[in-house]
């Protein structure tokens, strides 16, 4: 953690550090930006939970036939390129909304439409239905019983979410390029990355980071007072059936809300892989692995590396998120708080600084390949953290004093007390920090070797070049990226269920 | 064998026998590559001095000024520029850098969309501002294609740029965050409502290169010669390196018949040497174009910001 973020990010800043920092960090433009951001930021919040809390209710609250393949689907927008989310909303909106704030925020719930699902959702199993249940007899019409029951319940899980989902929005790059107006939606990513690779102004660059980074932390120390006293609630290890026609059709319809959702934006992308100017075409399937394709790359190669790259991420993000399971089950709360922060310092960010710190010198880790797998992992720890934490704190530790009361070594005690969760944790945090390896784009982008891309980075450069075949195997990449996701999380989502059960 | 280590961007491609003709040389290349070409030179110049390998390849002649003046390069002019065209081979940047391609932005056309609509296909600048609403160009500060552009019309007209663009504004100009969104959903030819984009001189070739069917031979779009920015592309030994005399064989090598024949079909650019034959495709559609225009580095390296500055508030951006 010190060695793979405070040390780059510090030796960046003390490199580009100079007085007129101090003085940028005071213009007005700057704050415009901010206060700007973080509206759009709220917006984006309030519209993922909007459309994240029902799909989160029926997933996880439910056990239904193709419940796995739903909740797989609806992390796909999580995982793709963003330059591909983005084409796909320019395709499906560009003659009926201008680009702009609507169009971003509409961008930004779509993308962590997962979020909100994974983490509420995670807290929403552990609920205790008696509760709502009760209120019901007692006379509560459902809408009551969903204010007053059900969200306090939520109300950590939210909190987290909403706090991720915000600073996802606020930071965002790729997103704003494309389908914002350049004003009214400029991020302070945006300005970071003017300043850097436009104007070299870094003293601006660095104030902007800095800004990023204090926005950052407050969200989360105002996030962390608002959900102190976790209510111990009961771990649910059945997900209900579903009965009674009533659920049978709100379950139906969400799934195909959600689907419908997550298909319609990217249909255009994965028609191209389908088709040309000709007619409907396969050929850009099978000129996958043929030499044509090696003036743009091969895309096989770039495959073959994303994957080796995810399952790396993936052990190294199990590992450090057991560490950080053990340190939160320990109540060592500051933990979390810690593992958060790398979500609020820019990919491009890091990247820079990882370069400058590791590639010279006693320090030169670039030939060993491990460059990207650490910094996916940094990357993708604090989702981890944040997906985990909800069920960590249910565990009552009162268990472990148990099974030490009834004979057990102490080893072995905290296995049965904790050991299902733990396991649990390692394992969803190496599939979903797999995952996002697969999809990161910026960070891999500055630390990729040109002969190996990972397939991100892959469709981005397809997708910088004229040429109907360039575009196509674009979207053939996006396609494959689409099913190596899904199929991890189903898998991941499958071993997971069945631990639980037994 | 020694190792060299090479920087680049992201957009660089050659082919395989540029490293295993190397590595026959007894240089063991190795390549990395760091985001676009304004990332590149962000980081060599937070680098400067204490490099993260030896050599450079990918600063263009928008930012050279900038990168020579911090201290990147040591002075290095290959032998082998000798073989340049004569505009290139002078062209060091002050002794430190030595070119090896060049290319143009240009506004592209989709000549399929102005035969069918009988529109004539405008041919100069001057004639945008009436048909702005079929132009989309990329927005300067995301994009490089956008930056040369605006530095084309800067070029053009001088102290009056800023007046032509509130015509192209007033005309109903789009602006588009990328390229990417620009030519792959704005752009007639991909199915957008604007026949006129800034792409580069080469786009026709790409689309034959890349197209589908390969009996396609002619392209469908051409190139508006009077739109176009000259982009120059070096390479430079880094103050530093742990190894210059291996970075020095490697920019001769970049300057070799062999490796200059290689780039067009890559990366899409024109090689500065000299005898190097072009491919047919390019020299059926795309051939160099000698009216192109370009600000010197200093005059970019000085006006950067207030050119963007200007620009955002004439567009409202």
């Amino acid at each position: 953690m010190f060695t793979f973020l405070i040390y780059p990010l510090t030796k960046l800043a003390v490199t580009a550090w100079s007085a007129e920092t101090l003085s940028e960090l005071t213009s007005s433009t700057l704050w415009q930006v901010t206060l700007r951001a973080g509206g759009q930021a709220l917006l984006s919040v309030g519209l993922s939970l909007l459309i994240g809390i029902p799909i989160a209710r029926v997933l996880f609250t439910y056990r239904f036939l193709g419940r796995g393949f739903i909740l797989a689907l609806v992390t796909v927008p999580f995982v793709l390129p963003t330059v591909v989310v983005a084409l796909g909303f320019r395709a499906l909106f560009g003659d009926a909304i201008p680009n702009g704030l609507i169009l971003v925020v509409l961008a930004h719930a779509y993308i962590n439409i997962a979020v909100v699902v994974r983490l509420v959702g995670a807290q929403w199993s552990t609920l205790d239905p008696r509760m709502e249940v009760t209120a019901a007899t007692l006379g509560a019409n459902p809408f009551r019983v969903f204010t007053s029951i059900t969200l306090p319940a939520l109300r950590n899980s939210i909190v987290l979410a909403a706090c991720v989902v915000f600073i996802f929005s606020f930071s965002s790059l790729g997103i704003v390029v494309v389908l914002g107006d350049g004003s009214s939606t400029r991020t302070l990513e945006q300005v970071l990355l003017r300043s850097t690779s436009v104007l070299l102004d870094f003293p601006a660059a660095l104030a902007a980071a800095i800004l990023q980074l204090i926005v950052v932390s407050l969200v989360f120390f105002i996030s962390a007072r608002i959900s102190r006293n976790e209510p111990r609630a009961r771990v649910v290890l059945e997900r209900e059936r579903i009965g009674g026609r009533k659920t049978m059709f709100i379950v139906a319809v969400t799934c195909l809300v959600a689907t419908v959702l997550v298909v319609s934006p990217i249909a255009s992308i994965l028609w191209s892989s389908v088709s040309s100017s000709g007619g409907v075409t396969l050929q850009w399937w099978s000129d996958l692995a043929s030499t044509q394709n090696t003036r743009i790359g091969s895309p096989i190669a770039a495959l073959s590396r994303s994957i080796g790259l995810a399952l790396t991420t993936g052990v190294i993000a199990a590992i450090l998120g057991g560490a950080i399971a053990i340190a939160v089950m320990s109540k060592k709360g500051f933990v979390v708080t810690l593992a958060l922060i790398p979500l609020g310092v820019s990919a491009v960010t890091l990247g820079l600084g990882i370069l400058l710190a590791f590639s010279r010198g006693s320090f030169d880790l670039r030939g060993t390949g491990t460059l990207i797998p650490i910094t996916h992992a940094l990357i993708a720890v604090p989702i981890v953290v944040a997906v985990a934490t909800p069920s960590l704190r249910n565990v009552d530790p009162r268990r472990y004093f148990l099974a030490l009361s009834l004979g057990a070594a102490p080893l072995r005690a905290w296995w049965t007390a904790f050991g299902t969760v733990f396991s649990g944790v390692m394992l969803a945090a190496g599939g979903l920090a797999a995952a996002v390896s697969l999809g990161e784009f910026g960070a891999a982008t500055l630390l990729s070797r040109t002969d190996s891309p990972t397939v991100p980075v892959q469709i981005a450069r397809l997708l910088s070049k004229p040429g109907e075949s360039a575009f196509a195997t674009a979207a053939v990449l996006s396609v494959i990226l689409i099913i190596i996701t899904m199929s991890l999380l189903l898998i991941v989502d499958r071993i997971e269920s069945r631990k639980v059960i037994t | 064998m020694q190792t060299v280590q090479m920087i680049t961007h992201e957009s660089f491609v050659l082919s395989p026998s540029f490293v295993s003709d190397l590595r026959e040389q007894g240089i063991d290349l190795q390549i990395t590559s760091t985001g676009d070409a304004g990332t590149l030179t962000a980081s060599s110049i937070l680098a400067a001095g204490a490099p993260t390998a030896d050599l450079l390849f990918g600063v263009d002649n928008t930012l050279a000024t900038r990168a020579t003046s911090e201290g990147v390069f040591d002075p290095y002019t290959s032998p082998e520029l000798a073989n340049a065209l004569p505009e290139f081979a002078q062209d060091t940047q002050g002794g430190y850098l030595t070119p090896i391609d060049f290319g143009d932005v240009c506004i592209n056309s989709d000549d399929t969309w102005f035969k069918q609509n009988n529109v004539v296909i405008p041919t100069t600048l001057e004639q945008l501002p009436e048909i702005a609403n079929l132009l989309v160009v990329e927005d300067p500060a995301t994009s490089s294609p956008g930056l040369a552009f605006l530095l084309a019309t800067v070029a053009r007209f001088g102290e009056a740029w800023p007046a032509y663009w509130e015509e192209l504004r007033d005309g109903g100009v789009a602006v588009a965050g990328s390229w990417t969104d620009a030519y792959y959903s704005q752009f007639t030819l991909s199915g957008g409502d604007r026949p006129l984009v800034v792409s580069y001189a080469t786009s026709p070739a790409a689309e034959i290169v890349f197209a589908e069917d390969a009996s396609i031979t002619e392209p469908t779009t051409s190139v508006l010669v009077d739109s176009c920015y000259r982009q120059v592309e070096y390479a430079g030994v880094l103050a530093g390196s742990e190894n210059p005399e291996g970075a020095r064989i490697v920019i001769d090598a970049l300057l070799s018949r062999k490796v200059q024949e290689d780039i067009p079909l890559n990366m899409f650019v024109y090689p500065v040497r000299a005898d190097a034959t072009l491919p047919e495709v390019f020299t059926a559609f795309t051939p160099i174009i000698s009216t192109s225009v370009s600000l010197p580095p200093e005059t970019v390296n000085e006006e950067l910001a207030s050119l963007l500055d200007t620009w955002g508030t004439v567009m409202n951006r």
